[in-house]
């Protein structure tokens, strides 16, 4: 590992998974954390119960589609709907730059307590911190969330067979920041930043079929499934042909020498089902979710490759992402 | 993420799959490179034929000496240095600009050129030097670039060059250094600018069978096939332009003008490869003013052969990336050793990517 921090080590992929074990882990390791689920889930009581937290630095702070503090608040809600949780309580801590326009604070805060509401989720701690000009880039933003998670949910090992779901076009959050930093947006990019909480409850009973869920956030849809083949001991066949995109987030990757499958979603679930339940799943889902997909399937194989089926017949393999794309996407 | 004309490709395999003999075929262009990775060309392909990748990714051919004189210039604290990504994970021989980068030196990623403007009249205070790296598709966005910085009398904005030649280094490759390859895939975006005639000498001189292509899979397999046409039979050896929607036999005259106005031929070292004589295009007497090693008064050093790796016989298809003991080992996409680790176009990259990180260790064990 280098001597000091470099952009990459935030980009959620190797460098990002290398740092922490390597320096929290080693300080605060402990089974549950170890686990690197999107949230811990433990037993209060006799509920069982997903509790995690996450950091927002994105850079434009407003941005087609969303802005940061509705982005904080799906994104702890979101890996709270990816562990099987109903989330219940947020709480949010604000390190705002000296001489932030208290105008556009109050737009985020409308714009947090808006999807709170939307979401049926309060936000009942917080705390505020003011640093001095040039000591933060505007403002940066905390959420914690707590939640139960549903019963019908049971994750288990996945086995051969194993249907690969995502629930609508990929690389649409991360490729509008891109676009925005690099003077490309046009109004058909988008952030697809939203909660993920109605495609759980819409599921309901269903959800006894799925064994696994992730969000594809940070590093894209191919650094979570590579991820999940590591944890899981398995290989994957995902078929590039099915994979949903919007035309305009393809052009633009095609453009730039960009690879959407590394760009991240901040409204999008992928989920793992029993094999022969794929195209039930996908079905109720597409019912609030129309471009949801089944992308692949999971099979044995222990060197734990995902494999790109790519349109013309050809394979190839694909890795964590390995460098940073583009700093500070959420 | 679909592909066009699918059932065209298939067919083309089917006929490609015909060929029953040996054969080498490098693909000169990183662009190709990464495309015949990205579609999962090498899974399609009969056994007898293998892909090697060439030195046409102008990162991975770029000196050490190059990245070391960038840093060399951020010691000025008044110097903003704007580069394309790849670039900047490129090790030179003590440091990279990533890591410059880290320590605080002023360095900017861009996608366009355009962004030196804007940078040159945001920080009055400040230098911008920016990383001009490329091959003839490049080169002639710097020469409008320098044009117009000289039209509009910038005196803060400054280019240091390292562009390069496609036909000096085929004419080194191929006859000084008697590359041994069966049939050459050439680039269409750099024979969109030159036009066919420089490529030309690859069949007519030296008895190589070469294919002008596009950057679709069909446009590969169409390489392809056409190669292990004229492998099978000797005289059919031609340089085929396969790339006619782009390619015009003289080129883009505009874009070739626009070079010759702003550059002047010189020898420099390829990475890897050695010094190839009249291969750079370095700016002329009349722009001078914009040569950032004019500005601050240096030269680039010779840093000699980087021996930590294999890439120079590897841009020269000698070996493939699996030959190299540093391969996936010393040398891996986040730790690159050499040039063609570092750019998504390099070879190293380009196959580490697609055969996965175990199969890697797997190969250069």
């Amino acid at each position: 590992m280098p001597a000091r921090i470099q952009l990459s080590h935030g980009d959620g992929g190797k460098k990002t998974s290398a740092l922490i074990k390597e320096v929290f882990y080693k300080h605060f390791g402990n089974e549950l954390l170890e686990k690197s689920r999107d949230a811990a889930i433990f037993a209060l009581g006799d509920r069982k119960v997903a509790f995690t937290t996450d950091s927002f630095v994105v850079q434009p702070i407003f941005f087609s589609g969303g802005d940061i503090g509705k982005l904080a608040v799906c994104g702890t809600v979101n890996d709270l709907a990816a562990a099987g949780a109903e989330p219940l309580y947020l709480s949010t801590s604000f390190i705002i730059e000296e001489g932030f326009e208290i105008g556009q604070l109050e737009k985020i805060a409308r714009s947090m307590g808006d999807i709170c509401r939307q979401v049926g989720v309060s936000i009942v701690a917080g705390d505020t911190k003011v640093v001095e000009k040039g000591f933060a880039d505007g403002l940066y933003i905390n959420t914690s969330g707590i939640g139960v998670v549903m019963e019908s949910y049971i994750p288990r090992d996945l086995l051969d067979g194993d249907e690969i779901i995502i629930t609508g076009t990929i690389a649409e959050h991360g490729t509008t920041i891109l676009a925005l930093r690099h003077g490309f947006q046009n109004e058909h990019i988008c952030s697809d930043c939203k909660p993920l909480k109605k495609i759980i409850e819409h599921l309901g009973e269903a959800l006894c079929h799925v064994k696994c869920m992730t969000d594809p956030t940070r590093g894209g849809l191919a650094t979570v499934l590579c991820e999940i083949a590591e944890f899981h001991n398995m290989g994957m066949i995902i078929e590039e042909e099915k994979l949903p995109i919007h035309p305009h987030v393809q052009t633009l990757h095609q453009i730039l020498g960009t690879n959407p499958m590394f760009f991240a979603s901040e409204g999008r679930l992928v989920l793992f089902v029993e094999k022969g339940q794929g195209t039930k799943i996908c079905r109720l889902i597409c019912e609030i979710e129309k471009d949801a997909a089944i992308i692949g399937t999971v099979i044995s194989d222990d060197r734990k490759f995902v494999r790109l089926r790519t349109p013309i017949g050809g394979q190839r393999i694909l890795t964590i992402l390995q460098n940073e794309m583009i700093p500070r996407i959420c | 993420m679909g592909v066009e004309n699918v059932d065209a490709v298939h067919k083309m395999i089917q006929r490609i799959m015909l060929f029953s003999g040996n054969a080498r075929i490098m693909e000169i262009c990183g662009t190709h490179t990464h495309q015949i990775a990205r579609y999962g060309i090498r899974s399609l392909l009969p056994k007898g034929i293998r892909l090697v990748s060439g030195p046409g990714c102008p990162v991975c051919v770029t000196e050490a000496g190059y990245i070391d004189t960038a840093i060399t210039i951020l010691d000025d604290p008044d110097v903003k240095i704007m580069s394309f990504g790849d670039l900047i994970r490129v090790p030179g021989s003590r440091s990279s600009l990533q890591e410059q980068k880290a320590m605080g030196k002023d360095i900017s990623v861009v996608y366009s050129p355009e962004d030196a403007f804007r940078a040159a009249a945001e920080h009055p205070d400040k230098q911008t030097v920016f990383l001009a790296v490329g091959f003839e598709t490049t080169a002639p966005l710097f020469a409008a670039l320098v044009k117009q910085a000289d039209k509009m009398n910038i005196n803060n904005l400054f280019f240091l060059t390292a562009l390069k030649q496609m036909e000096p280094v085929l004419h080194h490759m191929l006859g000084t250094l008697e590359l041994k390859v069966d049939g050459l895939i050439c680039p269409g975006h750099v024979a969109a600018i030159t036009g066919q005639n420089p490529f030309q000498i690859i069949s007519d001189k030296y008895g190589v069978p070469a294919a002008i292509c596009g950057f679709e899979a069909l446009d590969i397999f169409a390489g392809i096939h056409e190669l292990i046409q004229q492998i099978s039979d000797k005289e059919a050896v031609r340089t085929a332009n396969l790339y006619k929607r782009c390619v015009r036999e003289d080129g883009n005259t505009m874009a070739k003008s626009l070079i010759d106005d702003v550059f002047a031929p010189a020898d420099v070292v390829w990475r890897g490869i050695g010094m190839v004589p009249d291969s750079a295009y370095v700016i002329n007497k009349r722009y001078k003013r914009f040569d950032a090693l004019e500005r601050f008064g240096i030269r680039i050093p010779d840093s000699g052969r980087p021996n930590t790796c294999l890439c120079g016989d590897i841009l020269l298809g000698k070996t493939e990336p699996g030959g190299c003991p540093a391969f996936g080992r010393t040398c891996t996409p986040e730790n690159p050793a050499g040039p063609c680790m570092v750019s998504s176009e390099g070879a190293c990259s380009a196959w580490y990517k697609e055969m996965g990180e175990e199969r890697c260790l797997q190969e250069s064990n």
